[in-house]
């Protein structure tokens, strides 16, 4: 009697997990189906209720994009400004951390934690007097302007991380190589960074994520010609009338990049995101 | 001995750790040191966007006075509060409660939904913005599926209405934020070890007891860097609620980060504009600045 009762738990319990998976699995992907097919279908099919499961595909909706909205270069500019500020980050952020590592430890730890109050700051608080400064040096609407600022904006965590993952290098293996000789400067290139190499595919993919997404800086500190993806969505965000059409295509050009290649870097993704929660 | 020769300690005259430290802090001063102390002093005085700047305009604290005078500040200062704390707790409510539930599926099945859950973390807030308002248009897919249950638009009027514009945008971010907020707890649950849930299941405590006796204590740290990580995002809100609703109707959702950017962008008031994002500065520090301190001493003294 009691092991029936048992199972009649363990059904109920398994059911409720399933059905609670699928309620999940809906949530998630149905946002992301409902604007990627939306930039497929015709004006028309968009408004209709309930939406058809299946519809002729059409691409004017990208053409439209392409030819009349410049969102090639667009995509270009986001391209460039992700990558040249995720380097830039990652390069200086692995330098430092590594500095912080040869100097007293417990300071350099401390250092990067005063470092990381930088995330304290709001982006609209410096927005404002960096757009005046950049205005003035005559640097917005160059790609220098949003690369050095992306990048600054994720240096502070960066340093943290990777002075977190170099932490965990063993000691020993420092000390060895320098009672072989190596200057401290090779011990870098030759031992820390062949061992770092999944932290810095954690760094890279989270600064490539917050740099292609952002949009605040972006807003002011690029003209048409550096405008990234971000913008040229937020500029369809202010009409009135909405052209959803356009705008589902260029949510789905300017997200499904970025899920992609999320995807392929899952696990660096996962161990960035968790290096600073589970370590402590 | 052996071990003396090789702590290297910062000794006189050594500059390597400085030299590589610098590029980075150069960087920092430049972009957020530097902006900071001349943003203040922007707001001590007149100046407006691409007028003449005169430095006779100084206006001393009265931007700062005018903060609290102005309703729509104020209004905004409430609506970030809200914003903040209504998204912090559902995000930590419902990624509890999914991360709880992913340990209990077999590996592949969890990865497979992991994998699924993740994707909206990866999408700018830009986006998720607009897709969001997409869903919540009155003739669109979510109207027609509340429908079926009778609910309207005049039952839950979304982003139309001030009185629910707001939790919009909650429920918008939760859905983009709410993946962050598993994986982290994933791993947290992961590291907590196996022999603390066979104790509790000798002392005969039911699921309920061992998660607020055993997993929630656990995981107290993995929430504090959770806070911090990503809940101070929630407190400099822009892009999203710059997408969905535009901060409307009626600045019934608006928030300070975009207040203070409609100030010095449309409104061209500069100097008031620096002067609304200095105070969201100084909120976002009263409310995480002090606790993540207090955090890092605390783990400093460990």
């Amino acid at each position: 009697m009691k092991r029936r009762r048992h199972t009649y738990k363990q059904i109920i319990w398994t059911a409720i997990i399933l059905a609670a998976l699928a309620v999940l699995l809906v949530w998630t992907i149905v946002p992301i189906y409902i604007v990627v097919s939306n930039s497929f279908r015709k004006t028309l099919e968009i408004k209709q209720m309930p939406p058809k499961l299946f519809f002729e595909p059409i691409f004017s909706h990208y053409q439209k994009l392409l030819s009349f909205d410049r969102f090639e270069v667009y995509f270009r500019n986001s391209t460039i400004i992700s990558i040249g500020s995720t380097a830039l980050t990652v390069f200086l952020g692995s330098l430092a951390a590594y500095g912080l590592k040869i100097c007293k430890s417990k300071l350099g730890r401390r250092i990067s934690n005063v470092l990381l109050l930088g995330k304290m700051v709001p982006a609209i608080t410096i927005l404002m007097p960096l757009f005046v400064m950049m205005n003035r040096a005559n640097l917005t609407g160059t790609y220098l302007a949003p690369i050095i600022t992306l990048s600054c904006m994720s240096l502070p965590f960066v340093t943290w991380l990777m002075t977190g993952f170099i932490a965990d290098i063993p000691n020993e293996l420092i000390e060895a190589a320098g009672m072989e000789g190596c200057s401290r400067v090779s011990i870098f290139t030759r031992i820390i960074m062949p061992l770092l190499k999944p932290a810095l595919a954690s760094a890279i993919i989270l600064v490539v994520k917050s740099s292609w997404n952002e949009l605040l800086f972006s807003l002011q500190l690029t003209n048409l010609n550096t405008y990234p993806l971000t913008v040229g969505i937020a500029r369809y965000v202010g009409s009135v009338s909405v052209d959803w059409g356009k705008c589902s295509a260029a949510a789905t050009i300017t997200m499904v990049p970025i899920i992609i290649i999320g995807f392929f870097m899952q696990k660096y993704l996962v161990s960035g995101m968790t290096a600073g929660a589970v370590k402590g | 001995m052996k071990q003396k020769t090789f702590e290297w300690s910062l000794e006189r005259g050594d500059l390597l750790p400085l030299l590589l430290l610098l590029p980075t802090l150069l960087v920092i001063i430049l972009i957020i040191v530097l902006p900071l102390f001349y943003g203040l002093f922007l707001s001590f005085f007149n100046i407006r966007l691409g007028g003449k700047s005169s430095v006779d305009s100084f206006v001393g604290l009265s931007n700062y006075l005018q903060f609290f005078r102005d309703p729509t500040a104020l209004k905004a200062t409430v609506n970030t509060v809200l914003f903040s704390f209504g998204a912090i707790a559902s995000d930590f409510f419902l990624g509890t409660l999914i991360a709880l539930g992913l340990l209990k599926l077999k590996s592949l099945t969890s990865w497979i939904v992991r994998t699924v859950v993740m994707m909206p973390l990866l999408i700018s807030p830009v986006v998720v913005g607009l897709i969001w308002r997409y869903i919540y248009d009155p003739k669109g897919i979510l109207y027609w599926f509340l429908g079926k249950f009778g609910i309207g638009t005049a039952q839950f009027p979304g982003v139309t209405a001030a009185s629910t514009s707001l939790l919009s945008t909650i429920i918008a971010h939760t859905w983009a934020v709410t993946p962050f907020v598993v994986i982290v707890l994933t791993a947290g649950l992961l590291s907590i070890p196996e022999e603390y849930y066979e104790a509790s299941k000798i002392d005969g405590a039911g699921p309920f007891r061992t998660f607020f006796q055993i997993t929630l204590p656990q995981l107290t740290n993995v929430y504090i860097v959770i806070l911090l990580v990503s809940g101070v995002d929630t407190i400099k809100v822009f892009d999203i609620i710059y997408a969905l609703t535009g901060g409307g109707p009626n600045n019934s959702s608006i928030s300070l980060s975009m207040y203070a950017y409609s100030q010095a962008y449309d409104q061209s008031n500069l100097s008031y504009s620096i002067a609304v994002s200095m105070i969201t500065m100084l909120l976002t520090f009263c409310i995480f600045g002090i606790p993540f301190i207090k955090h890092n001493l605390a783990k400093g003294n460990r």
